[in-house]
């Protein structure tokens, strides 16, 4: 299995398991409410036109956001399942 | 109470324990939880909510409980090592994936639905961007073309029938004649000139409730967050920019959708920047009076100055006032495309329209009838120059001659702008046709002002279903006399203004103080002194764009 790695370095098509969430208070309460939790399965959708933010599939529903909070979300990135 | 037990979700042994703690407490501290639950009111309490926080202190004996509840959070903190709210979301979703997993069988997440189909072409790498600004070329032309044949209309109507209508009824009651000037030439031509918008603002709300129900807004808020950020806003901010467009006092209270204060203060400042519809018959007046065949030309630009100002004045605003700050995360659910429901996009677009119409029957109504007193006082005043209105104006006007229209009569209309800015042109026309009577009023008999209500607004569909189609490249069935105009108030015009002032002056009508109206939205939202900024910081930003178009162009020897 690959080493944890941030959500925000993975690129379109990949699956992974969330780990962990850092950030600040505020964010880390976002992102629960949002179903960023410990254990759920996301998949990175696309990226936007200028390339931030991205897609992300969690949950059954598409969610944006910025690289630069989902550098915040480790993951674990799954074997070589393609899309 | 009925036998059949409550359910209850388990937060695990030492959550349960914290809980039971402070159930107990409410009895031990003689607590009374009134209408909440108990259980309920305790898990809030442990999880610090903020508002509950706040209900219990104004309870009877509410701060001893919310300290034996603090103890209880700082127990958990230190012995489990997260935040209560952590906790007790991580429990329920647990909980809830243990029943979706036992009810429902996920049809493959792998599966293509129309939706991510529809994502694959609008938010799409290349094509994304010019999807989006194809939707809002569409809107304008659409809000301000298609819009303007009913505009007409309504124009005619107020100062047509509905204009005669009091004046019979003054004339019946043998009013006296002050009473007649002021209902006549204060409030209804006053309150009339902005009911005129009524139609584009319709259309423009129509148009965005349609993205709004249908899933797009999100994905436009995807799509331009990278541009939004260089700003240093948000994606969502957007969405009260482009309804800035129509209107900056819905604007401003769309501003409640964005998660933080700072980046709502933001977008706020930012939002009247934005040319809204009341700005345009001011570039429709002098465009039509100085440019004839390039005023869309004229009218575009100051659309895009706009634009370009507010963005160089979000660079600015970030690196002074308003610092970014974290609680500014872009996480947004970009919900699946639906069809929109007829009824829910007509509420939409009543409800912002009407947000629009009560602003004109309160604050343009008062400001009218201002406006009126200031021209005819003192009393029996015989020409405005003389009135109080002539002398405020004159004493105003040198500080815009560095811009090139520092006569009494633009700076009286300036200032009555600041009501509405659509007040420009008709405080213009009223100064510099004073004493002219506009139009030769025919006997007609109320009959035949119905039928012509009814006549004009077939006539106004038809030529507004052509301009519909002819948005369609290729196809015009418009024929666009865009020559110079030669009515009266153009002459006028021409007689103050040269076209490098012309310009000049619509430069500083785009960028000068909010609205009054728009200034209170402000407040309402965010106090006081945000709304003193920006109408300080806009009129300052107006005034130095003016002088350097007027004194630049003077420079490189036009006007």
């Amino acid at each position: 299995m690959p080493e944890p790695t941030q959500l925000s370095l993975l690129q379109p098509g990949q699956r992974a398991t969330i780990m962990h969430i850092g950030g600040a208070i505020a964010l880390r309460r976002r992102f629960i409410e949002m179903g960023i939790v410990i254990g759920e399965t996301i998949l990175v959708e696309r990226h936007a036109p200028m390339g931030d933010p991205m897609e992300y599939f969690i949950k059954g529903y598409h969610l944006a956001l910025r690289k630069e909070e989902a550098a915040h979300i480790q993951v674990k990135l799954h074997g070589d399942i393609n899309g | 109470m009925t036998t059949r037990t409550l359910f209850r979700l388990d937060y695990g042994s030492k959550l349960e324990h914290e809980i039971n703690n402070i159930v107990a407490a409410f009895k031990e501290k003689n607590f009374d939880t009134q209408h909440y639950p108990q259980r309920w009111l305790a898990i809030k309490l442990l999880e610090s909510d903020a508002d509950i926080v706040e209900h219990v202190q104004a309870m009877p004996n509410g701060s001893q409980i919310i300290a034996v509840a603090r103890q209880s959070t700082d127990k958990i903190k230190s012995t489990l090592g997260d935040e209560v709210d952590m906790l007790t979301a991580d429990h329920r979703y647990g909980y809830i994936n243990g029943v979706v997993r036992q009810a429902l069988n996920r049809p493959s997440i792998d599966r293509i639905t129309l939706t991510d189909r529809i994502d694959d072409i609008v938010t799409h790498k290349w094509l994304g961007l010019p999807f989006f600004f194809t939707i809002m070329y569409i809107m304008f032309r659409l809000v301000i073309d298609v819009s303007s044949p009913f505009l007409e209309w309504t124009d005619s109507v107020i100062n047509g029938p509905i204009a005669h209508f009091f004046s019979y009824l003054l004339d019946l009651t043998q009013m006296p004649a002050w009473v007649h000037s002021l209902i006549i030439n204060g409030i209804v031509a006053g309150v009339g000139g902005v009911l005129v918008f009524v139609p584009g603002l319709l259309i423009l709300y129509f148009f965005l409730a349609l993205l709004e129900d249908s899933g797009y807004m999100s994905r436009a808020a995807f799509v331009m967050d990278r541009f939004m950020r260089v700003v240093g806003l948000h994606g969502k901010s957007f969405i009260p920019m482009i309804l800035g467009f129509g209107c900056a006092v819905p604007a401003v209270y769309a501003t409640r959708t964005i998660a933080s204060r700072r980046d709502r203060i933001l977008t706020a400042l930012l939002v009247p920047l934005m040319s809204c519809s009341a700005r345009l018959p001011v570039y429709v007046v002098f465009g039509m009076a100085f440019f004839g065949a390039q005023a869309g030309t004229v009218i575009w630009a100051m659309y895009a100055l706009g634009i370009v100002i507010a963005m160089l004045s979000g660079m600015l605003f970030t690196r002074t006032l308003l610092k970014p700050d974290s609680s500014s995360a872009f996480v947004l659910e970009l919900p699946p495309y639906r069809q929109p429901a007829l009824k829910s996009v007509l509420i939409h677009m009543w409800e912002n329209t009407r947000e629009f119409v009560r602003k004109a029957g309160t604050v343009i109504l008062a400001a009218s009838v201002v406006m009126w007193l200031l021209l005819n006082l003192p009393w029996g005043v015989g020409n405005q120059r003389d009135s109080y209105f002539g002398k405020v104006s004159g004493a105003i006007a040198p500080v815009f001659a560095p811009l090139g229209f520092g006569n009494w009569e633009t700076g009286g209309a300036l200032v009555t702008g600041f009501i509405a800015k659509e007040i420009v042109v008709s405080t213009m026309s009223q100064v510099y046709l004073s004493g002219e009577e506009l139009q030769t009023k025919e006997p007609t008999t109320f009959s035949q002002e119905l039928i012509g209500i009814g006549h004009g607004f077939v006539q106004a569909a038809i030529n507004s279903g052509k301009i519909l189609i002819s948005i369609v490249p290729g196809i015009n069935l418009v024929d666009k006399e865009k020559e110079t105009e030669n009515t009266l108030l153009s002459i006028a015009l021409r007689n103050h203004f040269t076209p490098l002032s012309a310009v000049s002056m619509l430069v500083f009508v785009l960028l000068y103080v909010p609205c009054i109206a728009t200034l209170g939205a402000i407040k309402h939202e965010f106090g006081a002194s945000w709304a003193i900024t920006s109408a300080i910081y806009q009129t300052a930003v107006a005034w130095i764009a003016a002088f350097i178009i007027y004194q630049g162009g003077r420079l490189l020897g036009f006007g």
